[in-house]
């Protein structure tokens, strides 16, 4: 009977904060179902299996690390802001007689019911989501054909793991909250300030360290090997080093902004700079992991773009003709020119067009002219003696001029002749450009693929936050609005000071992803290079059209939180 | 020469779906000579926050018109409104309304700086107002680290340092303990002697004591009025819960 009093009340207590409580639910839905995707793609069999399919995966676990240690901070971080405003209700409870033991067992009741709706919703939405972007993605690239798309268990299991430590660390916190509190204290906490915290400056500066060091080695090291493995040590000090100047750089300029009074004192300033600190308080972890995540959504989408678009370079680098055809270093003069005039014969059959050197081909020489093979060439069925020494190839070397269904096809019909009649010569190679184009087509589409799929999840986490901001901010901006009104500020001053705050806000991360990016363009350059891929131009285009469509991307869901914000403020 | 002057002033709410209309004043006028200190006393839903509102410029009368040295609010444009209200009006209001991000210091030049007033002149203005007040010691201090007599002392500090030509005040000790008010409405006092004109809405007698003149409203329309003369403080205080007992409203304490 009793038990069933703490389920009810939480039950309803869930219900009437339905506005507190609906974006908690949320929340823990999305951040759930995006750990189950990223995780089920990274134990799914088909990444295992593509080619270079080890570097993926490191990138994927790097990136599913990365990322729970932001899902627990931001859980952490939604329930303190809705703890916080439900204070006063606890302490209510408390003088209506309720045990401080009973309000953490309802408050435990409570969390229950929003971390087992959550994950519940998070998996539909994973299995859902997760099969529909798939197929969406499938067709706008074409990518690896016969892929599908399953969650395997662990990855399941791993969710599970990571949100039950979330929620004993929720619950046992909110319980330390509610007992360490008296109850008048509760009443009174939702409006308590902050105070100017202290050993801000060190902070800062190692912040400020860190990250002139992950530059300095981003922007100097040049060899690809070392690159790709200074990668994740930069990265980590880039994330590091974010929080730190988001978190105690922001304050410490604000602090020397303020210590100068003669630009402190100007109206427009003068509630900037406050209105400043208090936002950075707030949000600056917010923003810090928003510059993160879209730092790595920049560098996921452009490297994988830039593979993409590259390949056709990439490959033309490693076949610098649309195909070759190995001669056997035994051929006789005969079976060469043969060959060719079989050669010429699939081509005709197949619409396209021939070129080739063939001068270099023939390896007979003429009778006593053995001691000079490196002179003589072979032009219009005879031996010509040429000044220059001459390197014999060991190939036809193909130049092929015509449609590209038609190369291809002229190229497996040389394979299927060659195969069989070339019977003295069984391991008669033919390596061409043209299928390993759409071999490279395949396997940077499903790369390409790979990195909308963590761009649509990183801007999923990204809404959340931005949603959780505007409307925390709404909340205590209304007050200050109302305040500096009564003081006599106008309208439009008040209108000018918020707005300039909130562009602030806007462009921090911004800018600051903008900035890691310039630094990592070089880095992700000289990694690619890893790949094949030698054309900065491209890799820097691709850099610089990710970070434009992302700002615009950023700025639309920045416009839509806006509005909560704005209606919460006016209301 | 009255300093105030309200006229005739009537204020009609429409309520949410306009269906039924609420009086919430009707014909209220009377005079504040510079240097008064004024109570207005009323009880819940008599009618005195609108008044003060509009006194205040925040709220438009529905018939009606206020002058302060002569100048017709009515004719104020919208946009100089906040301005006029800056430079001329002086406010305390019953929840403070302290900024949490500005120190006590920042909060009271607020007015000064959005006026754009040079530093050093604002330093020079700030020092004797918080010395009068008691609280120079709190300046560097943040709102929600004092008291809440302290907060309304650096709020009074924040209306005076315009030097206004008239101090508004809503039920300035209505947040705060009796001790906390009793000092509070001393400082309202001094600031009275050394010349500031005060008009101070209540529903306390208490306070309404340590003014020099108390008007009473009821029912959005003036009952009646009581001068000090010659009483002292308690004096007063008997007379005014004594014509509060006719009215049928308000709180002794």
């Amino acid at each position: 009977m009793r038990k069933f009093f703490y389920f009810k009340l939480a039950l309803s207590n869930v219900r009437r904060n339905k506005l507190t409580y609906l974006p908690y639910l949320i929340a823990t839905a999305v951040m759930s179902g995006v750990f189950l995707l990223i995780s089920g793609l990274l134990f799914s069999k088909g990444l295992t299996n593509t080619p270079s399919g080890d570097t993926a995966r490191m990138l994927f676990a790097f990136g599913l690390v990365v990322y729970a240690v932001f899902t627990f901070f931001f859980m952490l971080y939604i329930n303190n802001f809705l703890i916080k405003r439900r204070k006063k209700e606890f302490g209510l409870y408390g003088i209506l007689g309720l045990d401080k033991r009973h309000v953490g067992r309802v408050l435990v009741w409570e969390n229950t019911f929003v971390f087992g709706g959550g994950l519940v919703i998070g998996s539909l939405i994973a299995l859902v989501f997760g099969r529909l972007l798939f197929l969406l993605l499938m067709k706008l690239i074409h990518s690896i054909p016969g892929s599908t798309f399953s969650i395997p268990l662990i990855a399941f299991g791993l969710m599970f793991a990571l949100f039950f430590v979330i929620f004993l660390v929720t619950s046992v916190s909110n319980i330390i909250r509610v007992h360490t509190a008296s109850p008048i204290a509760l009443l009174s906490s939702e409006k308590s300030g902050e105070k100017d915290k202290k050993g801000l400056l060190p902070l800062a500066l190692l912040g400020l360290i860190l990250l002139g060091g992950a530059y300095y080695f981003a922007w100097t090291t040049e060899i690809p090997g070392i690159a790709l493995g200074l990668f994740f040590p930069l990265a980590i000090a880039v994330i590091i080093a974010t929080y730190l100047l988001f978190l105690c750089g922001s304050i410490v300029v604000l602090r020397l902004l303020r210590m100068k009074k003669s630009l402190y004192y100007q109206p427009d300033h003068f509630v900037t700079i406050s209105g400043m600190f208090h936002r950075m308080r707030q949000n600056a972890r917010g923003l810090a992991t928003i510059c993160i995540l879209s730092t790595m959504l920049v560098v996921t989408v452009s490297g994988t773009l830039s593979l993409y678009l590259g390949s056709g370079e990439m490959m033309r680098s490693m076949y610098p003709y649309d195909a070759q055809v190995y001669v056997p270093e035994t051929a006789t003069t005969q079976q060469i020119v043969d060959f060719d005039a079989t050669l010429n014969r699939i081509a005709a059959e197949h619409n396209v067009t021939l070129s080739a050197d063939k001068t270099k081909l023939v390896r007979e020489l003429p009778e006593g002219e053995e001691f000079r093979r490196n002179n003589f060439v072979w032009e219009d069925s005879e031996f010509v003696e040429v000044p220059t020494l001459i390197f014999y190839d060991e190939a036809f070397r193909l130049d092929i001029e015509g449609k590209t269904e038609d190369c291809l096809a002229f190229v497996q019909a040389v394979r299927d002749q060659f195969g069989q009649s070339f019977n003295e010569n069984p391991n008669l190679i033919v390596a061409d450009y043209y299928t390993a184009m759409e071999d490279g087509y395949g396997f940077y589409g499903g790369l390409l693929f790979l990195g909308a799929f963590f761009a649509v999840l990183f801007l999923a986490v990204a809404v959340l936050i931005l949603y959780f901001k505007q409307v925390s901010e709404g909340y205590e901006d209304k007050e200050r609005f109302e305040i500096l009104q009564k003081v006599g500020m106008d309208d439009h001053q008040v209108k000018k000071t918020i707005n300039s705050q909130v562009l602030w806000v806007f462009f921090l991360p911004l800018g600051a992803t903008a900035l890691h990016m310039l630094f990592a363009s070089k880095l992700m350059a000289w990694m690619l290079k890893t790949f094949m891929l030698y054309d900065w131009g491209l890799v820097l285009t691709c850099i610089a059209g990710t970070l434009v469509a992302f700002t615009l991307l950023y700025f639309g869901i920045y416009r839509v939180t806006a509005r909560t914000y704005y209606r919460i403020v006016r209301r | 020469m009255s300093l105030l002057q309200v006229k005739g002033l009537g204020k009609v709410y429409n309520t949410k779906l306009g269906m039924r209309q609420c009086v919430a004043l009707k014909s209220v006028s009377f005079e504040v000579i510079e240097g008064e200190f004024v109570a207005i006393m009323g009880a819940s839903g008599s009618g005195k926050t609108t008044l003060l509102n509009i006194l205040a410029s925040l709220d438009k009368p529905t018939t009606g018109d206020v002058l302060l040295d002569g100048t017709s609010f009515s004719s104020i444009p919208d946009r100089e409104l906040s301005e006029f209200r800056r430079k001329h009006l002086g406010f305390v209001f019953q929840d403070f309304n302290l900024l949490d991000t500005f120190s006590i210091k920042d909060n009271i030049l607020l007015p000064l700086v959005l006026m754009q007033m040079p530093v050093r002149e604002m330093e020079e203005r700030l020092l004797p107002i918080a010395r009068q007040l008691g609280i120079t010691q709190l300046l560097s201090k943040y709102p929600f680290e004092v008291s809440g007599g302290e907060k309304q002392r650096a709020a009074i500090a924040r209306a005076v340092i315009t030097d206004p030509r008239i101090l508004l005040a809503d039920e300035p000790t209505g947040a705060l303990d009796s001790k906390a008010s009793a000092s509070l409405l001393g400082q309202l006092t001094d600031l009275h002697q050394i010349g500031k004109t005060i008009v101070m809405v209540t529903h306390s007698a208490m306070a309404a004591s340590y003014a020099s003149r108390v008007l009473f409203i009821s029912d959005g329309a003036l009952f009646s009025q009581l001068y000090r003369g010659d009483d002292n403080n308690r004096a007063f205080f008997d007379r005014i819960v004594a014509n509060l007992s006719i009215l049928g409203g308000g709180d002794i304490a």
